[in-house]
Protein backbone atom coordinates (compact mmCIF):
# COMPACT_ATOMS: atom_id res chain seq x y z
CA UNK A 1 0.00 0.00 0.00
CA UNK A 2 1.59 3.17 -1.03
CA UNK A 3 2.53 5.79 1.55
CA UNK A 4 -0.59 8.08 -0.07
CA UNK A 5 -3.35 5.30 0.28
CA UNK A 6 -2.67 4.91 3.76
CA UNK A 7 -2.31 8.31 4.66
CA UNK A 8 -6.19 8.56 2.90
CA UNK A 9 -7.38 5.09 4.65
CA UNK A 10 -5.68 6.61 8.17
CA UNK A 11 -7.90 10.07 7.69
CA UNK A 12 -11.17 8.33 6.58
CA UNK A 13 -10.97 5.73 9.68
CA UNK A 14 -10.93 8.47 11.87
CA UNK A 15 -13.42 10.54 10.62
CA UNK A 16 -15.29 8.10 11.13
CA UNK A 17 -14.28 6.56 14.38
CA UNK A 18 -14.28 9.82 16.24
CA UNK A 19 -17.82 10.48 17.09
CA UNK A 20 -18.81 14.59 16.48
CA UNK A 21 -17.92 16.72 18.83
CA UNK A 22 -20.87 18.06 20.69
CA UNK A 23 -19.64 21.83 22.37
CA UNK A 24 -21.05 21.59 26.14
CA UNK A 25 -22.89 24.63 26.81
CA UNK A 26 -22.75 25.92 30.44
CA UNK A 27 -22.93 29.63 30.14
CA UNK A 28 -23.91 31.84 27.52
CA UNK A 29 -24.48 35.69 26.50
CA UNK A 30 -27.42 36.92 25.35
CA UNK A 31 -27.71 40.31 23.93
CA UNK A 32 -30.67 42.77 24.30
CA UNK A 33 -31.27 45.86 22.96
CA UNK A 34 -31.79 47.18 26.37
CA UNK A 35 -34.24 49.90 25.60
CA UNK A 36 -37.36 48.87 23.63
CA UNK A 37 -39.76 48.95 26.32
CA UNK A 38 -41.79 47.16 27.54
CA UNK A 39 -40.12 43.52 26.14
CA UNK A 40 -36.53 45.13 27.26
CA UNK A 41 -35.56 47.91 29.30
CA UNK A 42 -32.65 49.16 31.87
CA UNK A 43 -33.74 50.44 35.12
CA UNK A 44 -31.78 52.79 37.17
CA UNK A 45 -29.10 50.88 38.42
CA UNK A 46 -28.08 49.54 34.45
CA UNK A 47 -30.06 46.41 34.85
CA UNK A 48 -31.76 45.11 32.19
CA UNK A 49 -35.48 44.19 32.93
CA UNK A 50 -38.56 43.59 30.75
CA UNK A 51 -40.36 40.39 29.15
CA UNK A 52 -37.52 38.64 28.13
CA UNK A 53 -35.00 39.13 30.75
CA UNK A 54 -37.67 37.49 32.96
CA UNK A 55 -38.69 34.96 30.27
CA UNK A 56 -34.22 34.38 30.28
CA UNK A 57 -34.68 33.55 33.98
CA UNK A 58 -37.12 31.02 33.43
CA UNK A 59 -35.26 29.79 29.92
CA UNK A 60 -31.92 29.42 31.41
CA UNK A 61 -32.95 27.92 34.65
CA UNK A 62 -34.63 25.15 32.25
CA UNK A 63 -31.85 24.66 30.30
CA UNK A 64 -29.25 24.77 33.27
CA UNK A 65 -26.98 27.38 31.50
CA UNK A 66 -25.74 30.51 33.47
CA UNK A 67 -26.77 33.56 31.33
CA UNK A 68 -24.93 37.05 31.30
CA UNK A 69 -27.32 39.81 29.59
CA UNK A 70 -25.21 42.46 27.95
CA UNK A 71 -27.07 45.54 25.98
CA UNK A 72 -26.10 46.04 22.08
CA UNK A 73 -27.49 48.45 19.83
CA UNK A 74 -29.87 47.14 17.42
CA UNK A 75 -28.21 48.59 14.42
CA UNK A 76 -25.52 45.41 13.10
CA UNK A 77 -26.77 42.80 16.37
CA UNK A 78 -27.54 40.24 13.57
CA UNK A 79 -23.61 40.98 11.96
CA UNK A 80 -22.34 40.92 15.85
CA UNK A 81 -23.83 37.39 16.70
CA UNK A 82 -22.17 36.06 13.53
CA UNK A 83 -18.93 37.82 14.83
CA UNK A 84 -19.03 35.86 18.05
CA UNK A 85 -19.68 39.01 20.83
CA UNK A 86 -22.12 37.33 22.26
CA UNK A 87 -23.98 33.74 21.73
CA UNK A 88 -28.07 34.72 21.42
CA UNK A 89 -29.71 37.63 20.72
CA UNK A 90 -33.32 38.04 22.44
CA UNK A 91 -34.62 41.71 21.10
CA UNK A 92 -38.06 41.06 19.66
CA UNK A 93 -36.67 39.68 16.82
CA UNK A 94 -38.92 38.40 14.77
CA UNK A 95 -38.38 34.91 12.80
CA UNK A 96 -38.40 35.68 8.85
CA UNK A 97 -37.15 33.44 5.52
CA UNK A 98 -33.98 36.83 5.28
CA UNK A 99 -32.57 35.94 8.33
CA UNK A 100 -33.16 32.70 8.91
CA UNK A 101 -30.42 32.32 6.04
CA UNK A 102 -27.62 34.17 8.21
CA UNK A 103 -28.62 33.05 11.83
CA UNK A 104 -30.60 29.81 13.07
CA UNK A 105 -33.71 30.50 15.26
CA UNK A 106 -35.55 28.74 18.33
CA UNK A 107 -39.04 27.91 18.39
CA UNK A 108 -41.04 31.09 19.15
CA UNK A 109 -41.63 32.24 22.44
CA UNK A 110 -44.00 35.28 21.20
CA UNK A 111 -46.25 36.16 18.32
CA UNK A 112 -47.60 39.78 18.30
CA UNK A 113 -49.42 41.78 16.15
CA UNK A 114 -48.14 45.11 14.58
CA UNK A 115 -50.41 47.99 13.86
CA UNK A 116 -50.06 51.90 12.76
CA UNK A 117 -49.85 54.84 15.22
CA UNK A 118 -51.06 58.46 14.97
CA UNK A 119 -52.27 61.79 16.79
CA UNK A 120 -55.20 61.24 18.40
CA UNK A 121 -56.37 64.23 17.12
CA UNK A 122 -54.76 63.79 13.33
CA UNK A 123 -57.09 63.06 10.03
CA UNK A 124 -55.55 60.02 10.24
CA UNK A 125 -57.47 58.86 13.85
CA UNK A 126 -59.16 56.17 14.21
CA UNK A 127 -59.20 54.93 10.65
CA UNK A 128 -61.61 51.65 9.43
CA UNK A 129 -61.04 48.36 11.10
CA UNK A 130 -59.53 50.76 14.40
CA UNK A 131 -59.85 47.62 17.66
CA UNK A 132 -60.00 44.78 14.71
CA UNK A 133 -57.76 42.33 14.08
CA UNK A 134 -56.67 40.86 10.00
CA UNK A 135 -54.64 37.87 9.82
CA UNK A 136 -52.43 37.83 6.76
CA UNK A 137 -50.54 34.94 5.44
CA UNK A 138 -48.25 37.37 3.64
CA UNK A 139 -48.17 40.42 1.18
CA UNK A 140 -50.33 39.41 -1.88
CA UNK A 141 -52.62 37.55 0.19
CA UNK A 142 -53.09 41.75 2.56
CA UNK A 143 -53.80 43.46 -1.04
CA UNK A 144 -57.49 43.74 -0.61
CA UNK A 145 -57.43 44.06 2.88
CA UNK A 146 -54.43 46.81 3.26
CA UNK A 147 -56.77 48.69 0.35
CA UNK A 148 -58.43 50.84 2.71
CA UNK A 149 -55.20 51.66 4.64
CA UNK A 150 -53.37 52.24 0.96
CA UNK A 151 -56.18 54.79 0.59
CA UNK A 152 -55.92 57.02 3.53
CA UNK A 153 -52.26 57.17 3.57
CA UNK A 154 -51.85 58.05 0.29
CA UNK A 155 -49.27 61.18 -0.03
CA UNK A 156 -48.94 60.64 4.39
CA UNK A 157 -45.73 59.73 5.50
CA UNK A 158 -44.65 56.50 7.39
CA UNK A 159 -42.07 56.12 10.33
CA UNK A 160 -40.83 53.18 10.81
CA UNK A 161 -37.56 51.58 12.59
CA UNK A 162 -34.77 50.77 10.03
CA UNK A 163 -33.98 46.60 9.24
CA UNK A 164 -37.05 45.39 10.53
CA UNK A 165 -40.27 42.91 9.40
CA UNK A 166 -42.50 45.91 9.80
CA UNK A 167 -39.89 47.81 7.41
CA UNK A 168 -40.12 45.44 4.41
CA UNK A 169 -44.04 45.00 5.39
CA UNK A 170 -44.44 48.99 4.59
CA UNK A 171 -41.79 49.05 1.41
CA UNK A 172 -43.73 46.20 0.14
CA UNK A 173 -47.29 47.98 0.57
CA UNK A 174 -47.03 51.61 0.84
CA UNK A 175 -43.88 52.80 -0.92
CA UNK A 176 -45.79 53.50 -3.96
CA UNK A 177 -48.24 55.93 -2.03
CA UNK A 178 -46.36 56.88 0.67
CA UNK A 179 -43.23 58.94 1.70
CA UNK A 180 -41.19 56.55 3.97
CA UNK A 181 -39.47 57.20 6.66
CA UNK A 182 -36.70 54.97 8.22
CA UNK A 183 -35.31 55.72 11.89
CA UNK A 184 -32.79 54.19 13.98
CA UNK A 185 -35.09 53.29 16.92
CA UNK A 186 -38.56 53.30 17.47
CA UNK A 187 -38.20 55.79 19.77
CA UNK A 188 -36.58 58.31 17.60
CA UNK A 189 -39.82 57.63 15.47
CA UNK A 190 -42.14 58.38 18.29
CA UNK A 191 -40.54 61.84 19.00
CA UNK A 192 -41.15 62.76 15.14
CA UNK A 193 -44.41 61.32 15.28
CA UNK A 194 -45.75 63.38 18.25
CA UNK A 195 -44.21 66.73 17.01
CA UNK A 196 -46.07 65.44 14.04
CA UNK A 197 -43.18 65.74 11.55
CA UNK A 198 -44.81 62.05 10.20
CA UNK A 199 -48.09 61.47 9.92
CA UNK A 200 -48.39 57.41 11.28
CA UNK A 201 -45.91 54.71 12.50
CA UNK A 202 -46.07 51.12 12.47
CA UNK A 203 -44.54 48.77 14.82
CA UNK A 204 -45.14 46.00 17.14
CA UNK A 205 -48.41 46.57 18.99
CA UNK A 206 -47.11 45.53 22.44
CA UNK A 207 -44.27 48.44 21.76
CA UNK A 208 -46.68 50.99 20.93
CA UNK A 209 -49.17 50.26 24.13
CA UNK A 210 -45.75 51.03 26.44
CA UNK A 211 -44.52 54.00 24.54
CA UNK A 212 -48.28 55.69 24.84
CA UNK A 213 -48.02 55.35 28.55
CA UNK A 214 -45.34 58.26 28.00
CA UNK A 215 -46.19 61.44 28.50
CA UNK A 216 -44.64 62.51 25.29
CA UNK A 217 -46.56 60.46 23.57
CA UNK A 218 -49.58 61.00 24.89
CA UNK A 219 -51.67 62.38 22.07
CA UNK A 220 -50.60 58.99 20.68
CA UNK A 221 -53.06 55.98 19.78
CA UNK A 222 -53.74 52.80 17.54
CA UNK A 223 -55.08 53.49 14.16
CA UNK A 224 -56.71 51.20 11.54
CA UNK A 225 -56.93 47.18 12.19
CA UNK A 226 -54.27 45.17 14.15
CA UNK A 227 -52.10 43.06 11.49
CA UNK A 228 -51.50 39.75 12.96
CA UNK A 229 -50.80 36.25 11.21
CA UNK A 230 -47.46 34.60 9.17
CA UNK A 231 -46.58 37.72 7.66
CA UNK A 232 -44.79 38.53 10.45
CA UNK A 233 -43.12 34.65 10.10
CA UNK A 234 -43.58 32.24 13.31
CA UNK A 235 -43.34 34.87 15.52
CA UNK A 236 -40.77 36.24 18.08
CA UNK A 237 -37.69 33.59 18.41
CA UNK A 238 -33.85 33.48 19.95
CA UNK A 239 -31.12 34.19 16.96
CA UNK A 240 -28.39 31.81 17.70
CA UNK A 241 -25.55 30.86 14.95
CA UNK A 242 -25.90 28.52 12.95
CA UNK A 243 -22.59 26.50 14.12
CA UNK A 244 -24.46 26.29 17.28
CA UNK A 245 -27.13 23.52 17.07
CA UNK A 246 -26.58 22.46 20.64
CA UNK A 247 -27.68 25.19 22.01
CA UNK A 248 -30.51 25.94 19.91
CA UNK A 249 -32.01 22.46 21.07
CA UNK A 250 -31.84 23.63 24.77
CA UNK A 251 -33.52 26.47 24.27
CA UNK A 252 -35.85 25.20 22.35
CA UNK A 253 -36.97 23.01 24.64
CA UNK A 254 -36.82 25.27 27.45
CA UNK A 255 -39.39 27.78 25.00
CA UNK A 256 -41.56 24.90 24.42
CA UNK A 257 -41.86 24.25 28.45
CA UNK A 258 -42.66 27.81 29.11
CA UNK A 259 -45.31 27.91 26.50
CA UNK A 260 -46.92 24.61 27.94
CA UNK A 261 -46.89 26.19 31.74
CA UNK A 262 -47.99 29.01 30.96
CA UNK A 263 -44.96 31.14 31.65
CA UNK A 264 -44.49 33.17 28.27
CA UNK A 265 -48.78 34.04 29.32
CA UNK A 266 -48.16 35.14 33.02
CA UNK A 267 -45.01 37.35 31.86
CA UNK A 268 -46.54 38.91 28.99
CA UNK A 269 -49.59 39.39 30.99
CA UNK A 270 -47.28 41.62 33.36
CA UNK A 271 -45.47 43.20 30.98
CA UNK A 272 -46.90 43.89 27.97
CA UNK A 273 -50.45 43.74 28.85
CA UNK A 274 -51.83 40.99 26.59
CA UNK A 275 -50.95 37.35 25.78
CA UNK A 276 -48.49 37.25 23.16
CA UNK A 277 -48.49 33.10 23.05
CA UNK A 278 -47.42 31.83 19.89
CA UNK B 1 -42.06 60.66 38.67
CA UNK B 2 -40.64 64.31 38.47
CA UNK B 3 -38.06 65.05 35.85
CA UNK B 4 -35.75 65.46 38.94
CA UNK B 5 -35.98 62.71 40.52
CA UNK B 6 -35.32 60.68 36.84
CA UNK B 7 -31.61 62.68 36.65
CA UNK B 8 -31.19 62.70 40.07
CA UNK B 9 -28.88 59.82 42.30
CA UNK B 10 -31.65 58.28 44.39
CA UNK B 11 -32.90 55.07 43.89
CA UNK B 12 -34.86 55.84 40.48
CA UNK B 13 -32.58 58.55 39.28
CA UNK B 14 -30.10 58.17 36.50
CA UNK B 15 -27.65 60.49 37.48
CA UNK B 16 -24.75 57.80 38.49
CA UNK B 17 -24.71 55.90 35.27
CA UNK B 18 -25.24 59.48 33.32
CA UNK B 19 -21.74 60.16 35.43
CA UNK B 20 -20.16 56.50 34.52
CA UNK B 21 -20.71 57.06 30.87
CA UNK B 22 -19.44 60.80 30.85
CA UNK B 23 -16.01 58.88 32.41
CA UNK B 24 -16.57 56.56 29.90
CA UNK B 25 -16.35 58.35 26.94
CA UNK B 26 -13.21 60.53 28.26
CA UNK B 27 -11.52 57.28 28.97
CA UNK B 28 -12.27 56.43 25.34
CA UNK B 29 -11.37 59.68 23.53
CA UNK B 30 -8.44 59.64 25.86
CA UNK B 31 -7.13 56.09 24.50
CA UNK B 32 -7.89 57.15 20.96
CA UNK B 33 -5.75 60.20 21.21
CA UNK B 34 -2.62 58.41 22.84
CA UNK B 35 -3.02 56.23 19.73
CA UNK B 36 -3.15 58.69 17.70
CA UNK B 37 -0.49 60.36 18.54
CA UNK B 38 1.71 57.07 18.64
CA UNK B 39 -0.09 56.76 14.87
CA UNK B 40 0.07 60.48 14.19
CA UNK B 41 3.98 60.76 15.03
CA UNK B 42 5.24 57.80 12.56
CA UNK B 43 2.87 59.10 9.67
CA UNK B 44 4.12 62.63 10.25
CA UNK B 45 7.42 61.08 9.95
CA UNK B 46 7.00 59.18 6.96
CA UNK B 47 5.18 62.21 5.33
CA UNK B 48 8.29 64.37 5.72
CA UNK B 49 10.50 61.53 4.64
CA UNK B 50 12.85 61.81 1.88
CA UNK B 51 11.62 58.22 0.56
CA UNK B 52 9.27 58.60 -1.78
CA UNK B 53 7.28 55.29 -1.13
CA UNK B 54 7.19 56.25 2.67
CA UNK B 55 5.61 59.64 1.91
CA UNK B 56 2.76 57.75 -0.30
CA UNK B 57 1.88 55.39 2.47
CA UNK B 58 1.51 58.49 4.59
CA UNK B 59 -0.54 60.52 2.28
CA UNK B 60 -2.83 57.31 1.66
CA UNK B 61 -3.06 57.17 5.57
CA UNK B 62 -4.61 60.62 6.22
CA UNK B 63 -6.61 60.65 2.59
CA UNK B 64 -8.42 57.50 3.57
CA UNK B 65 -9.01 57.95 7.39
CA UNK B 66 -9.68 61.77 6.84
CA UNK B 67 -12.23 60.86 4.08
CA UNK B 68 -14.16 57.81 5.12
CA UNK B 69 -17.59 57.91 7.38
CA UNK B 70 -16.23 57.20 10.85
CA UNK B 71 -19.15 55.19 11.81
CA UNK B 72 -17.91 52.82 8.65
CA UNK B 73 -14.31 52.42 10.14
CA UNK B 74 -15.79 51.83 13.61
CA UNK B 75 -18.11 49.14 12.34
CA UNK B 76 -14.90 47.98 10.05
CA UNK B 77 -12.58 47.44 13.37
CA UNK B 78 -14.99 46.66 15.48
CA UNK B 79 -16.21 43.41 13.06
CA UNK B 80 -13.66 43.23 11.05
CA UNK B 81 -10.71 43.02 13.82
CA UNK B 82 -13.23 40.48 15.85
CA UNK B 83 -13.27 38.41 12.85
CA UNK B 84 -9.11 38.62 12.08
CA UNK B 85 -8.30 38.26 15.29
CA UNK B 86 -10.79 34.13 15.44
CA UNK B 87 -8.95 33.82 12.09
CA UNK B 88 -5.60 34.00 13.75
CA UNK B 89 -6.87 31.98 16.66
CA UNK B 90 -7.99 29.07 14.35
CA UNK B 91 -4.34 29.47 12.89
CA UNK B 92 -3.41 28.79 16.53
CA UNK B 93 -5.91 25.88 16.85
CA UNK B 94 -8.01 27.99 18.77
CA UNK B 95 -11.84 26.86 17.81
CA UNK B 96 -13.77 29.42 19.68
CA UNK B 97 -14.73 32.81 18.52
CA UNK B 98 -12.30 35.54 19.55
CA UNK B 99 -13.55 39.08 20.03
CA UNK B 100 -12.07 42.80 20.29
CA UNK B 101 -13.82 44.14 23.17
CA UNK B 102 -16.27 47.22 22.87
CA UNK B 103 -13.69 49.65 24.67
CA UNK B 104 -10.56 48.49 22.72
CA UNK B 105 -12.32 48.75 19.24
CA UNK B 106 -13.93 51.75 19.77
CA UNK B 107 -10.63 53.15 21.25
CA UNK B 108 -8.55 52.06 18.58
CA UNK B 109 -11.12 52.86 15.67
CA UNK B 110 -11.53 56.52 16.77
CA UNK B 111 -7.19 56.21 17.48
CA UNK B 112 -7.21 55.47 13.21
CA UNK B 113 -9.26 58.49 12.78
CA UNK B 114 -7.35 60.56 15.06
CA UNK B 115 -3.95 59.40 13.79
CA UNK B 116 -4.49 60.93 10.82
CA UNK B 117 -6.03 64.10 12.08
CA UNK B 118 -2.78 64.44 13.98
CA UNK B 119 -0.34 63.49 11.54
CA UNK B 120 -1.16 66.70 9.88
CA UNK B 121 -0.84 68.65 13.30
CA UNK B 122 2.68 67.12 14.02
CA UNK B 123 3.90 68.04 10.48
CA UNK B 124 2.42 71.72 10.22
CA UNK B 125 4.71 72.03 13.46
CA UNK B 126 7.30 70.34 11.85
CA UNK B 127 7.59 72.98 9.56
CA UNK B 128 7.10 75.40 11.87
CA UNK B 129 10.26 74.67 13.57
CA UNK B 130 13.05 77.40 12.68
CA UNK B 131 15.21 75.57 10.34
CA UNK B 132 17.89 78.15 11.63
CA UNK B 133 17.86 76.63 15.45
CA UNK B 134 18.22 72.98 14.02
CA UNK B 135 21.27 74.23 11.55
CA UNK B 136 22.89 75.96 14.78
CA UNK B 137 22.19 72.81 16.78
CA UNK B 138 23.85 70.35 13.90
CA UNK B 139 27.06 73.02 14.00
CA UNK B 140 27.54 72.96 17.08
CA UNK B 141 27.96 69.30 17.19
CA UNK B 142 24.54 68.36 18.40
CA UNK B 143 23.51 64.12 17.78
CA UNK B 144 20.07 63.76 15.98
CA UNK B 145 18.70 62.54 19.52
CA UNK B 146 19.71 64.96 21.46
CA UNK B 147 18.52 67.77 18.83
CA UNK B 148 15.32 65.84 18.44
CA UNK B 149 14.69 66.49 22.42
CA UNK B 150 16.18 69.36 23.34
CA UNK B 151 14.95 71.11 20.14
CA UNK B 152 12.05 69.49 18.06
CA UNK B 153 10.01 67.62 20.74
CA UNK B 154 9.20 70.60 22.80
CA UNK B 155 8.67 73.36 20.25
CA UNK B 156 6.65 70.35 18.04
CA UNK B 157 4.58 69.92 20.53
CA UNK B 158 4.11 73.91 21.66
CA UNK B 159 3.28 74.66 17.88
CA UNK B 160 0.75 71.60 17.84
CA UNK B 161 -1.12 72.22 21.26
CA UNK B 162 -3.66 74.45 19.66
CA UNK B 163 -4.28 71.70 17.07
CA UNK B 164 -4.23 69.04 19.31
CA UNK B 165 -7.09 70.80 21.04
CA UNK B 166 -9.15 70.56 17.97
CA UNK B 167 -8.46 67.19 17.51
CA UNK B 168 -9.52 66.10 20.82
CA UNK B 169 -12.69 67.87 20.45
CA UNK B 170 -12.94 66.13 17.06
CA UNK B 171 -12.38 62.52 18.90
CA UNK B 172 -14.94 63.43 21.92
CA UNK B 173 -17.52 64.00 19.35
CA UNK B 174 -16.43 60.70 17.08
CA UNK B 175 -16.80 58.67 20.39
CA UNK B 176 -20.47 59.07 19.89
CA UNK B 177 -20.32 56.45 17.00
CA UNK B 178 -18.87 54.21 19.34
CA UNK B 179 -22.45 53.90 20.76
CA UNK B 180 -23.13 51.00 18.01
CA UNK B 181 -20.42 48.71 19.50
CA UNK B 182 -22.95 48.47 22.59
CA UNK B 183 -20.32 50.31 24.73
CA UNK B 184 -22.25 52.20 27.62
CA UNK B 185 -20.28 55.73 26.70
CA UNK B 186 -22.88 58.86 27.14
CA UNK B 187 -24.72 58.90 23.71
CA UNK B 188 -25.62 55.36 24.23
CA UNK B 189 -26.43 55.67 27.74
CA UNK B 190 -28.89 58.95 27.16
CA UNK B 191 -30.37 56.53 24.43
CA UNK B 192 -30.95 53.49 26.73
CA UNK B 193 -31.98 55.85 29.28
CA UNK B 194 -34.45 57.72 26.67
CA UNK B 195 -36.34 54.56 25.46
CA UNK B 196 -36.60 52.88 28.85
CA UNK B 197 -38.25 55.22 30.59
CA UNK B 198 -40.04 57.05 27.90
CA UNK B 199 -38.65 60.51 28.72
CA UNK B 200 -37.08 61.36 24.87
CA UNK B 201 -36.29 65.36 25.14
CA UNK B 202 -35.48 64.72 29.23
CA UNK B 203 -32.35 62.29 28.35
CA UNK B 204 -30.83 63.79 25.01
CA UNK B 205 -31.08 67.02 26.59
CA UNK B 206 -29.66 66.10 29.73
CA UNK B 207 -26.88 63.96 27.52
CA UNK B 208 -26.31 67.02 25.34
CA UNK B 209 -25.63 69.21 28.39
CA UNK B 210 -23.02 66.73 29.56
CA UNK B 211 -21.39 66.56 25.93
CA UNK B 212 -21.20 70.51 26.56
CA UNK B 213 -19.73 70.23 29.98
CA UNK B 214 -16.55 68.13 28.92
CA UNK B 215 -16.16 69.79 25.41
CA UNK B 216 -15.85 73.04 27.45
CA UNK B 217 -13.51 71.34 30.15
CA UNK B 218 -11.58 70.47 27.67
CA UNK B 219 -11.53 73.70 25.75
CA UNK B 220 -10.27 75.76 29.16
CA UNK B 221 -7.45 72.84 29.84
CA UNK B 222 -6.50 73.03 26.23
CA UNK B 223 -6.15 77.32 26.75
CA UNK B 224 -4.10 76.78 29.70
CA UNK B 225 -1.75 74.06 28.64
CA UNK B 226 -1.08 76.46 25.74
CA UNK B 227 -0.56 79.59 27.94
CA UNK B 228 1.65 78.02 30.38
CA UNK B 229 3.99 76.58 26.84
CA UNK B 230 4.15 79.77 25.71
CA UNK B 231 4.95 81.63 29.14
CA UNK B 232 7.69 78.53 29.24
CA UNK B 233 9.34 79.59 25.81
CA UNK B 234 9.21 82.77 26.47
CA UNK B 235 11.30 82.08 30.03
CA UNK B 236 13.81 80.21 28.13
CA UNK B 237 14.25 82.53 25.87
CA UNK B 238 15.35 85.24 27.77
CA UNK B 239 17.80 82.79 30.01
CA UNK B 240 21.83 83.28 28.28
Amino acid sequence: MSIRNLVAASALFAALAAPASAKEWTEVTIALEGAYAPWNLTDANGKIVGFEPDLTEYLCAHAKLKCTLISQDWDGMITALNAGKFDVIMDALSITPERKEVIDFTVPYAATPAVFAAPKDGELANLAGTGSVIKLADTSDGAEAIAPLKTALTGKTIGIQAATVYAKFIYDNFKDVAEIKEYKTSAERDLDLSAGRIDAGFDDATYFLGAFESADNAGLAFTGPEIAGPIWGEGEGLGIRKSDPELKALFDEAIKAAVADGTVKKLSEKWLKVDVTP
Amino acid sequence: MSWIDLIGFGEQGRGGILLWAMGMTLAVTAASLCIGAALGAVVAAAKLSASRPARWLGDAYTTVFRGAPELLIIYLVYFGGSQAVTAVGRWLNYEGFLGLPSFLAGAVAVGLISGAYQAEVYRGAYQAVSRGELDAARSIGMGTLLRLRRILVPQILRFSLPGLGNVWQLSLKDSTLVSVTGLAELMRTSQIAAGSTKQYFLFFIVGGALYLVLTTLSDRVFNFAERRVARSFRHGLGRH
